[in-house]
């Protein structure tokens, strides 16, 4: 099957004019203007296949957003290729973006002073949505998304979750074939994240809306996405499955067994001690090195135990790390 | 084009229904700029107490001047609200453009249908009021030819400003400070345009004759209308340029605008 999403060592610089101080810099800079050059996005290439819900990772200005910019047509690439959809993105525009639908976790498309009902009439005519259509979807996301609390309410009045909650269903109500979702639970409850995963999950699996979502908050990652992209400095660092990450970068597991006399030493082949409080003893080990049933074997057939619970490392920390000590950058060194 | 146009229609009714929830303040603004306007007329009559004549004008023919551009531009603010250079900058830095650049729909009739300042409609009447006033006070010869002839010197007016405005809005694109720049030759040009062109120093009287063609659009029409000898001795069709320079006004600035939005995509915010 072709993929709906094709990019093709796309790059994107921007050119900023470097300021300098002083009246005798701004002279200069006048005359004979300095630039800068950022690299936002470094050649990155991928397929998405139709029907995926794909996560976009990396730190504070690794280049998320710029990426998603060029997907949704309002940036122009530096160099490279996009295809979504059979579509070049930035051409087209009309014809493009009445396929898809985007959301900008800070932004809103809806009008200001215009309760949300009028705002979402308004869409029906802009993407000009059958009524029927309209109809079904309004009530289905009305439902799913609980607008009818505030369906009336101005949206300026609204929220933060409440707007997230009415931008969503804007983007949708065209049945696009994409959605494109820039840090969609910045700065919102436990509650609200989770409906909104809930929603997109939803959009995902029922409607078969293919989705590229970017956030800082793994859980959204670890609850939605099967696949995900790191990026860092505009280059892509992985591609692939998250469970895959985990495994390989997951750092070490923990074993924390409660015995039942107080040891004063209770060392064992494979694993490391990390810490003891009583008769608590937590040992650290990795997957590669040993089975989590293989070292419980060994400790208990060397201690009297009264229990036991295996940790996994969280993807946060495991994410952390390969931001931190750039795990992955060594790793696609090493595999060139 | 129709879905254009339609949708336009659309985005304006809810304005102006969205404008008309809150009356009070609507016609206390409606009210405050329609006397600014008159206001500012009246000052112009208070200096005719003293000079009967400037440049060989009298008040009536001056109020006509000054009635035709004060409606015209009152009603190009009303309907080009959108792109008023420093309204439109601001709304670009907060990403709205993005937002409009997302929906299928042309994106000049998407900025004209994004606001729709009713409240201009003080500035209008205030301006109609002048413009009656002078019919009253001059006695103007009319011909059949003058008779259609005004209301596409209304409509040229309405393009030259509207161009103006968009063409402030596109210079946003770039940057921000140079906005105030800009309503030097908006706001300045309809003071300019509000009295003879003779009063003006040449070289300035040269810059709004060939380069930002102002003169055609107010001042020799009125020389038309008022039967009016043209000191400059221009050829006698100046009189007849205001359509044609309002469209070559809007026309530039449109081509500039589309310009301008490809470099906003290849720049962003
Ligand atoms: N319009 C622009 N002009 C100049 N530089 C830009 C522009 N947009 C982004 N950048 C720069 O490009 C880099 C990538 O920015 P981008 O917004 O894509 O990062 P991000 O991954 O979305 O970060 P965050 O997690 O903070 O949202 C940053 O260094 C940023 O300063
Ligand atoms: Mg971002």
């Amino acid at each position: 099957m072709t993929p709906i999403i094709r990019v093709h060592h796309l790059h994107k610089h921007f050119r900023l004019t470097r300021n300098r101080h002083g009246l005798l810099g701004a002279v200069r800079g006048l005359i004979a203007p300095e630039y800068r050059t950022v690299r936002a996005v470094d050649g990155i290439s991928f397929d998405l296949a139709r029907g995926e819900l794909v996560g976009y990772l990396g730190p504070n200005g690794a280049g998320k957003s710029t990426t998603i910019k060029m997907l949704a047509g309002l940036l122009v690439p530096t160099s490279g290729e996009i295809v979504v959809n059979g579509h070049v993105p930035w051409r087209e525009r009309q014809a493009y973006v009445a396929r898809i639908g985007a959301v900008f976790g800070q932004r809103t498309t809806l009008w200001w002073d215009l309760p949300v009902s009028e705002s979402l009439d308004l869409l029906q005519h802009i993407y000009k949505i059958p009524a029927q259509q309209f109809q079904r979807n309004l009530d289905e996301f009305r439902q799913l998304l609980g607008l009818d609390a505030f369906i009336n309410t101005p949206v300026r009045a609204l929220s933060l979750g409440q707007r997230m909650r009415a931008d969503l269903c804007a983007a949708l109500l065209h049945d696009p074939d994409l959605l494109f979702l820039d840090e969609p639970t910045i700065g919102l409850d436990v509650v609200a994240k989770e409906r909104i995963r809930q929603f997109i999950q939803h959009v995902n699996r029922v409607r078969g809306t293919t989705v590229i979502l970017t956030t800082h908050d793994l859980s959204d990652v670890e609850k939605l996405c099967e696949r995900v992209m790191i990026i860092d400095h505009g280059r892509l660092l992985y591609d692939g499955k998250l469970e895959f990450l985990r495994e390989k970068f997951g750092g070490k597991r923990q074993l924390v067994v409660d015995f039942a006399e107080n040891y004063s030493d209770a060392p064992v082949d494979g694993a490391e001690i990390a810490g003891r409080d009583g008769n608590r003893v937590t040992y650290e080990f990795e997957r590669r090195v040993i089975a989590a049933s293989e070292l419980i074997g060994r400790l208990s057939s060397q201690y009297r135990i009264n229990d036991l619970e295996v940790r996994e490392p969280d993807i946060e920390s495991t994410i952390r790390r390969i931001y931190e000590e750039k795990l992955l950058e060594n790793a696609s060194d090493a595999a060139n | 084009m129709r879905h254009g146009l339609m949708l336009y229609f659309r985005l304006v009714g809810v304005q102006i229904r969205s404008q008309m929830q809150y009356r009070i303040p609507f016609l206390v603004e409606m009210a405050s700029t329609g006397l600014i306007t008159f206001a500012s007329f009246a000052t112009l009559a208070l200096v005719f107490q003293r000079f009967e004549h400037i440049a060989g004008w009298n008040l009536g023919e001056v109020a006509f001047l000054y009635g035709m551009v004060e409606t015209s531009f009152g009603v190009m603010d009303m309907l080009f609200s959108g792109f008023d250079p420093q309204n439109f900058g601001r709304q670009t830095r907060l990403g709205r453009f993005d937002q409009l650049m997302l929906r299928p729909v042309n994106l000049t009739v998407q900025v004209l249908g994004s606001e729709f300042i009713l409240r201009r409609l003080g500035r209008i009447a205030q301006g109609t009021l002048v413009l009656v006033i002078a019919l009253n006070w001059v006695d103007i010869h009319w011909t059949l030819a003058k008779l259609c002839y005004l209301p596409f010197v209304f409509i040229g007016q309405i393009c030259f400003f509207g161009g103006l405005f968009i063409i402030g809005a596109t210079i946003s694109f770039w940057t921000l400070e140079s906005i105030e720049f800009m309503n030097v030759f908006t706001y300045g040009g309809t003071e300019m345009m509000s009295y003879p062109a003779t009063i003006y120093q040449d070289w300035l009287r040269k810059f709004f004759t060939y380069i930002l063609p102002a003169v055609f659009i107010n001042y020799y029409p009125a020389l038309f209308i008022l039967d009016k000898p043209d000191p400059f001795h221009m050829p006698a069709f100046a009189s007849y340029l205001a359509p044609a320079a309002g469209f070559g006004v809007l026309a530039a600035a449109l081509a500039f605008w589309r310009f301008g939005i490809q470099h906003y995509q290849s720049t962003g915010t």
